[in-house]
């Protein structure tokens, strides 16, 4: 699976997932639609945006998508186009929630922000697990073997499913 | 042997250990509320058939809009009510609601070495009774609700010893913010906090809901308090009053894969002046030299500004933090006899807290100072229905996130504790209740 596509990059920390999605947004019982109020809750999200119309992939500081774990913020991204974010450091709701809606989240070393936030365009490999920016060398960066599949396979909830009689035993075993 | 209140939890739920350094980890309770569950209930019900796991291990609440305020609100609700009657889930709604994390323990569904999840952030506030409790996105609640597990990277755990005792004036909410202000906004990313240390053990409940409620706000996963005899009066005096549950601890030798220790009788009356929770000084201090130009401009201050000179334009005291009746009663003590200055609203965590409150006369105290006390509900803490505030406005709040627009679009938050909001509120600025004539109540 590659993403390929365009960067958005907003290199500040702590962009929490009202910025992304601001609460009043949160009445629809859709997962779709919610791409027009991506980053409005940023006073200059929506500028930044229009920057980079066709982006795919959002490039932060640390601690991106802390606060509310509001799974409304990657399904505004995703509607929006986003495809991957890339940051120093994810807050651990936001990031399982990227994976659950093929987000690809990659982790960097704060000292490379500034040269990702620099770059136009980006292809990631998810299989393999590297980055190229602007066409240069591959990076590799790491993924959550098993949340990959979820990117790349069958989702969240097959998996889950898949378990249900396992849980059953282990549940009827304690009991015992 | 050797093992935290954390792992010990944690351990007695894993069902099957799984690739990426995952578990398979059991929940023995999901809380469902309008805002995030209707997706994943659509979801279950389109892909699996409407089959969930144990009905029994669910319970469901109209909470953060209610009464809903619009179309869109009011379909949620509708989902949520019509789903739960029709899954045979319990169910809490207009008349006998209030915020989930606040109905939830106060029914007495939280007993110690449970895990509960939720998607909602402060879910962590559930780890007062000793339980693993975690916020999570909407997905993964699905989950939740058709496999009875989640999936999970194992949490570190970090012990917070907080020794000695509290001073008479600072209060679990400044414990929170002092927490937060010693590892850092970001510094619990990855762990759960175990809270420890003879300040903890002195904390009533509600207090230690305070403190856990505020653990997402070092992007902790969790905070969690070994269970004593405190937690004990608290359950049995709860409406299903558990019993049968035993109350773990962690080890005399434990070990930790992070220890900090806060001497708590350092802990001041604390007001948060920037756009995160770790943004924040005694209310007697100023905003610091070394403050973020970001958060300066937002907020509007400058470096060495005195909190104490901060006009504020609203005052709100009420959320999941800090509602509960401990809460209101605190405020009201400093309330009573004065008049507000400021648009002011309380809104109660539960219908429960709520009736408590006029049973004693608090709704009185409130009004007579001018105050709006309001149905229970989330209200103005996220800028979702009632009390939203304007640009550029300041609001002192009881609350538990200072985030730019949280709780309306250019909207200014200060964090305080419900007895700091209250003294603000009749000040018309940041002001402690040191600065207000506390009047005896009249004898009944």
């Amino acid at each position: 699976m590659i993403v390929e596509g365009n960067i958005l990059a907003i290199p500040r920390p702590n962009i929490d997932t009202d910025q992304i999605i601001p609460a009043h947004y949160l009445t629809s019982i859709d997962e779709d639609g919610m791409g027009q109020y991506c980053l409005s809750g940023m006073p200059d999200g929506p500028a930044l945006l229009a920057g980079v119309p066709d982006a795919k992939i959002l490039v932060t500081g640390e601690n991106i998508g802390c606060g509310s774990s509001r799974e409304h913020a990657a399904w505004a991204l995703r509607d929006r186009g986003f495809r991957a974010v890339i940051a120093p450091s994810f807050a651990r709701i936001f990031l399982e929630n990227a994976y659950n809606n093929a987000i690809v989240p990659i982790v960097i070393d704060p000292a490379q922000l500034a040269t990702f936030a620099a770059a136009k365009r980006a292809t990631i490999d998810v299989d393999n697990q590297t980055i190229r920016l602007d066409g240069g060398d591959p990076i590799r960066f790491e993924l959550d073997e098993l949340r990959k599949a979820f990117i790349t396979g069958g989702g969240f909830l097959p998996f889950l499913a898949s378990k249900i009689d396992r849980v059953r035993a282990w549940e009827a075993a304690c009991r015992k | 042997m050797n093992r935290s209140l954390f792992d010990k939890v944690w351990d007695a739920h894993v069902v099957e250990e799984l690739a990426g350094g995952n578990a398979l980890v059991f929940m023995d309770l999901v809380v469902a509320h309008e805002i995030t569950t209707p997706q994943g209930a659509i979801a279950i019900e389109k892909e699996f058939g409407d089959r969930l796991y144990d009905k029994n291990r669910i319970v469901a609440m109209n909470d953060h809009v209610s009464p809903a305020k619009d179309t869109a609100t009011a379909i949620q609700a509708q989902v949520v009510r019509r789903w739960a009657k029709r899954q045979g889930i319990t169910m809490y709604d207009i008349g006998d609601n209030g915020i989930c994390h606040v109905i939830v323990p106060e029914r007495g569904y939280v007993t110690p070495g449970m895990t509960v999840c939720c998607g909602d952030s402060h879910t962590c506030t559930l780890g007062a009774f000793g339980a693993f409790a975690l916020g999570i996105g909407t997905t993964a609640q699905a989950g939740a609700m058709l496999a009875g597990c989640l999936i999970l990277q194992r949490p570190k755990v970090m012990r917070v010893e907080v020794t000695g005792k509290l001073a008479p004036d600072a209060t679990a909410k400044d414990l929170a913010l002092g927490v937060i202000a010693k590892i850092g906004f970001r510094g619990g990313t990855g762990y759960v906090l175990e809270y420890t240390g003879s300040a903890i053990s002195a904390l009533t409940m509600e207090e230690r809901m305070t403190l856990c409620n505020m653990a997402i706000e070092s992007g902790a996963t969790s905070g969690i308090i070994a269970a004593d005899e405190t937690t004990r009066a608290y359950l049995g005096a709860t409406p299903l009053a558990p019993t049968g549950y035993g109350t773990l601890r962690a080890d005399d030798d434990a070990t930790y894969d992070a220890t900090v220790t806060i001497d708590g009788s350092r802990i001041r009356p604390t007001v948060s002046w920037g756009i995160n929770p770790g943004e924040s000084a005694p209310i007697d201090g100023v905003v610091p030299a070394d403050a973020e130009a970001a958060s300066l401009e937002y907020m509007d201050l400058h470096p060495g500004q005195a909190l104490t000179s901060l006009a504020v334009d609203q005052a709100f005291i009420g959320s999941c933090t800090n509602a509960r009746i401990s809460d209101l009663r605190a405020a009201a003590a400093v309330m009573r006899g004065h008049k507000v200055s400021i648009p002011t609203i309380v809104t109660p965590g539960s219908q429960a807290v709520r009736r408590q409150a006029e049973r004693e006369g608090l709704h009185d105290i409130f009004q007579d100072a001018g105050a709006l006390w309001t149905h229970s509900s989330c209200g103005p803490c996220l800028g979702m229905s009632m009390g939203v505030i304007a640009p550029g406005a300041r609001c002192i709040s009881s609350t538990n996130r200072n985030f730019p627009g949280r709780m309306g679009a250019g909207g200014r938050v200060h964090l305080a504790s419900p007895v700091v909001v209250a003294a603000s509120a009749i000040l018309g600025r940041i002001g402690s209740p040191a600065e207000i004539d506390v009047r005896e109540p009249v004898p009944a």
